[in-house]
């Protein structure tokens, strides 16, 4: 049987053929090398750190069960990222949280977290956007979701989730960009 | 910036993640539940097996089916000792050894143990 040596120097692939067997080392190996960035993701999406922990399990576990599912074409971790995303996705939608889906435009974020002074980065650039940008927005770039198949796993119109990634990439964009803050600007012009 | 530029930029972003420290704890739980997903699993197919073994035993029982069924395996079961003890018997003549049935059954049920645990230390040699 594999040592814990020769897992951490093997590719995802022999990991995942491992783990076809039930080789739960291998496993172990994939979990310790893409939970960081499954929770991060998690996170992303709007979950805390408790939450995204719990998801994160979950989608590994789930992971474990469908492995023999994972042909190989892509990478492991867009696999058991995308396995993660509906996860939330669908937790998020049972907290009652759907109605903001539905209803359209929403302006809830939280502009006022980010100032022009501060370090802008990806993570504080999520906190200006609506609950349902962020999670329309990462499902969609960062779980390499498509439009229709974040509708599918929010249960929402497509219209709806493209609005929201819409509006999500132009706050994005007016917060990431090199010349400035556009919270700031709005400010300003407002 | 271009819209596929920046759409480009926003992927690479997530994609780098942020290292968490806890790593080995977090692949350690995972693991835990893995384990305990598999003996819950475990009990309930043992569980599953136990009950179907029961309700046949009691349905067995119950036809009335199960005298004939007892005849004929103790005919069958004397049949079979006496002549596989017949045969070893006859084999062993020379050297004086004799076999009676219930030697030979525990000589079988000692080997199936035997090729039992052979084969569980295989399986996990494998």
């Amino acid at each position: 049987m594999a040592n814990q040596r020769t897992l951490a120097g093997a590719h995802d692939l022999e990991l995942v053929s491992l783990g076809r067997t039930g080789d739960r080392g291998a496993f172990g190996e994939l979990v310790r090398r893409h939970g960081s960035a499954v929770r991060a993701l998690l996170r992303r999406m709007g979950a805390d750190g408790a939450t995204a922990d719990d998801c994160a399990q979950d989608a590994f576990l789930a992971g474990f069960e469908q492995i023999a599912e994972f042909r190989g074409e892509g990478a492991f971790r867009t696999w058991i990222s995308r396995i993660a995303a509906r996860l939330y996705a669908r937790r998020w939608r049972r907290e009652a949280r759907a109605e903001l889906l539905a209803g359209g435009a929403d302006e809830q974020g939280a502009p006022a977290g980010v100032g022009a002074d501060a370090r802008i980065d990806l993570d504080d650039a999520l906190k200006a956007l609506s609950d349902p940008e962020r999670i329309c927005v990462t499902l969609c770039y960062g779980a390499g979701l498509s439009h229709a198949e974040a509708a599918l796993a929010l249960n929402a119109p497509l219209g709806t989730v493209k609005s929201h990634v819409k509006r999500g990439l132009d706050k994005l964009r007016s917060r990431l960009s090199p010349d400035g803050d556009g919270g700031q600007r709005r400010q300003v012009g407002g | 910036m271009a819209d596929a530029s920046f759409e480009f930029k926003l992927e690479r972003m997530f994609a780098d993640a942020p290292h968490a420290a806890d790593t080995e704890l977090f692949a350690l739980q995972v693991l835990e539940r893995l384990d305990r997903g598999w003996t819950a699993r475990r009990f309930l197919i043992g569980a599953m097996g136990v009950l179907g073994g029961l309700i046949g035993a009691y349905e067995l029982l119950s036809s009335g089916a199960s005298g004939q069924l007892v005849a004929y395996v103790d005919h069958a079961n004397d049949f079979l000792a006496r002549h596989v003890a017949a045969t070893v018997s006859d084999a062993l003549a020379p050297s004086g050894i004799y076999v009676d049935a219930q030697a030979i059954w525990l000589a079988g049920a000692l080997a199936i143990i035997a090729a039992g645990f052979g084969l569980a230390r295989l399986v996990r040699e494998i």
